[in-house]
């Protein structure tokens, strides 16, 4: 009989420390980005369920000493929405629609609120976003914190359409901010990667849905800069505009096809274009860039059937709002050693055959580096925001890579990256910085000669560093 | 009597068995990092089962398979308190060859308990009639785990089974218990005459 008593007792005891390291384990919330590079046990995840809520965590966290991160949609990658021990800030659950003024054109919603959110609600009245990713699955919140761009080539970035915004500051007070109100907060809040406290609500302007027509050429790398000042930014009727450039060996960085969005002459037949669309079956493409993760020959159909299949889309229609909620799933990408990671470069446009060349010849040594994707797009030079990218009217590229995720797959990366980053320099360019924090520290002063101000003034209003990131504690 | 505790306890066994090793592989996931790993993982359970198994076979003969199945049943409660905090992938191959030990332990001993149970005659009959009170459990238990794992997390379902696992070692060992006294008395009652 003792024995069964001394195994109970001895097994009582080890379910005991087990199920309390357990709980401990579980207790810290392991979380990791879009970039799966970075995963990270984390204090806690405190889920913004209202303004008071947002409040009370950011008193407490004053008692405490915690810091804070803010998280949207996490699709940012270089860990700006956590770091290690602190609190993380869910904003998803913060989504409502407060305002819509359709005859001012004006919204105001919760900074946890997607694009999607927005489109679905101003979609009926005929608006549409000004500006905004190519995708919609973002959150205002992250975007006005990153200052996005997209497809549209007429307003400069996201901070060009911004009214004003509420921010629960570090202390704890709510202030209204706006290039009136707080001016002096307003372009380091925006493009200021939650590091200035929490966006409550923002008020953005909208714009009339319209609808476009497609036109899809294919050209020759050296013809795109002139192609696109006389043919896309010199002809007003184009509203929207991207490209692509090809990385398939047999192309590589020559051939490319471009795409306009044209102000259609038949606006009238709007309402038959005006459903919103929502993702299609994606096994084609997907199964296509499948292909061209693993072997060259996959890069060189995907390229042949991307480039047939846009000339086909030639001459449709169709509207804002749906040129602006393209697919993302079929990017979707599981693996549990590799990953895909962005990057995007800006170029002023005059600069571009000269940089392709630059970079060609940069990336021709670099057979290891599996580089899927460059998409192009316009922003217009805007120096509104204390980070801004856009110093010229530029050709912003995005690349999309596929690495192992292990520390030799980020070496690997970060040393081609840091070379691309070197010559697009070279090219008077810059960097974005929503992704993982491969560029090197003097990259970052050369492509934001106003980062020393940035992180003084948070300094500055932030004594505690209260709020914090990985992209603030790498580069700090 | 001791047969009818015999199959209870291996229905419990099973139960708890069944339990973890559907959702096992979620746990892997977590831990693991790529198919190789999975691979490796139940390889290493394979070949550790089959290394140990003569080892089994002649201790079962030596110290008997009641004492070997309650061996199991505890170790295998301890095991358990393991899995919910594993953290690295060595950590699971090591439980993983750990486990191949155990689960040699358990299919050999199954057997020849059986073997040394069952009235050669009859066998057909009893040993369907095993399986079925023991599948049984086993099905039972997957079911409502899966449901279980919806509410509980899966580090709740390996500290379920691990109690089972406890639960069939008691019943084990009063199987044990009882079958002493009673040979204790049936040694008296043939010392009396
Ligand atoms: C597939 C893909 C496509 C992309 N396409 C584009 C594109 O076309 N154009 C473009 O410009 N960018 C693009 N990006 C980058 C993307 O816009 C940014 O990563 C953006 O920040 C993502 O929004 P999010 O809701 O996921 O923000 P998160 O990644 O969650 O957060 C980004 C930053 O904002 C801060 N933040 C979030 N919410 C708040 C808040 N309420 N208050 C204060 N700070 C906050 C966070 O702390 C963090 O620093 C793309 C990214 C991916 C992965």
């Amino acid at each position: 009989m003792w024995k069964v008593l001394l195994f109970l007792f001895i097994y009582c005891g080890l379910f005991g420390s087990s199920f309390y390291v357990y709980e401990q384990t579980r207790s810290q919330p392991v979380v990791a980005d879009a970039g799966r590079l970075l995963p990270v046990a984390v204090k806690s995840i405190e889920k913004a369920d209202g303004e008071e809520t947002l409040k009370r965590i950011v008193e407490k966290a004053n008692e405490t000493g915690d810091k804070l991160t803010i998280a949207g949609m996490q699709h940012s990658q270089g860990g700006q929405t956590y770091y290690p021990e602190a609190v993380m800030i869910d904003m998803k659950s913060y989504n409502k629609i407060i305002k819509f003024d359709p005859v001012e054109k004006t919204i105001t919603v919760q900074s946890g609120a997607t694009w999607d959110d927005i489109q679905r609600h101003i979609n009926p009245y005929g608006l549409a976003v000004k500006v905004m990713q190519s995708q919609n699955i973002f959150t205002i919140g992250g975007s006005l914190s990153v200052n996005v761009h997209g497809r549209d080539i007429r307003n400069d970035s996201l901070i060009d359409t911004i009214e004003s915004f509420r921010l629960l500051t570090p202390r704890g007070e709510i202030l209204n901010v706006s290039r009136q109100e707080h001016a002096d907060l307003f372009p380091y809040i925006v493009g200021g990667y939650g590091l200035f406290g929490v966006v409550l609500d923002v008020t953005l302007h909208l714009t009339d849905d319209e609808l476009y027509e497609k036109k899809t050429i294919t050209m020759n790398y050296s013809e795109y800069s002139s192609y696109f000042e006389k043919e896309v930014k010199g002809n007003p009727a184009v509203k929207m505009h991207l490209a692509r450039i090809s990385v398939a060996p047999e192309t590589f960085l020559r051939e490319m096809y471009v795409m306009d969005y044209i102000y259609a002459d038949n606006q009238n037949e709007l309402s038959k274009y005006n459903d919103l669309k929502e993702e299609r079956i994606v096994a084609l493409p997907k199964f296509l860039l499948g292909l061209s993760r693993y072997s060259d020959w996959g890069k060189n159909l995907f390229w042949d059937t991307q480039k047939k299949y846009m000339g086909n889309d030639s001459g449709t229609y169709e509207t804002r709002n749906n040129v602006m909620r393209s697919d993302t799933n079929f990017m979707a990408y599981e693996s549990s050693i590799r990953t895909e990671v962005l990057q995007e470069y800006f170029v002023p446009v005059d600069d571009f055959p000269d940089y392709i060349d630059d970079l060609r010849s940069a990336l021709e040594k670099e057979e290891e580096f599996n580089l899927l994707n460059i998409t192009i797009r316009y922003v217009e030079k805007s120096d509104q925001a204390v980070l801004s990218y856009a110093k010229e009217d530029m050709f912003a590229l995005v690349l999309l890579i596929n690495q192992e995720k292990s520390g030799k797959g980020i070496k690997r990366s970060e040393a081609v990256i840091q070379k691309m980053i070197d010559v697009t320099l070279d090219h008077d360019g810059s960097y974005y910085l929503p992704y993982y924090s491969y560029p090197s520290k003097e990259q970052l002063t050369e492509a934001y000669p106003r980062i020393g101000e940035f992180f003084e003034k948070k300094k500055e209003y932030d004594p505690d560093e209260r709020f914090t990131n990985f992209f603030y504690e790498v580069y700090k | 009597m001791t047969y009818q505790r015999f199959i209870l306890s291996q229905s419990i066994i099973f139960m708890a068995s069944s339990m973890i090793f559907p959702f096992y592989i979620l746990l892997l996931r977590n831990v693991g990092d790529s198919y190789s790993q999975f691979g490796w993982a139940y390889g290493l359970f394979a070949l550790t089962s089959a290394l140990s198994y003569p080892l089994i076979g002649k201790l079962s003969d030596r110290i008997g398979d009641q004492n070997l199945l309650l061996f199991y049943s505890l170790a295998m409660a301890v095991i358990l308190l393991l899995f919910p905090i594993v953290t690295e992938v060595w950590q699971v191959y090591i439980l993983q060859m750990t486990m191949g030990v155990l689960g040699a332990v358990q299919k050999n001993t199954e057997k020849t308990t059986l073997a040394r149970k069952v009235e050669k005659v009859k066998a057909g009959g009893t040993i369907g009639r095993y399986h079925f009170w023991t599948s049984f459990g086993a099905a039972i238990a997957i079911i409502v785990t899966g449901y279980l794992v919806d509410f509980l997390t899966i580090g709740a379902i390996f500290y379920i089974a691990s109690l089972l696992y406890v639960v069939s070692g008691i019943v084990l060992w009063k199987n044990n218990h009882s079958e002493k006294v009673k040979q204790i008395s049936e040694q008296k009652r043939t010392a009396d005459i």
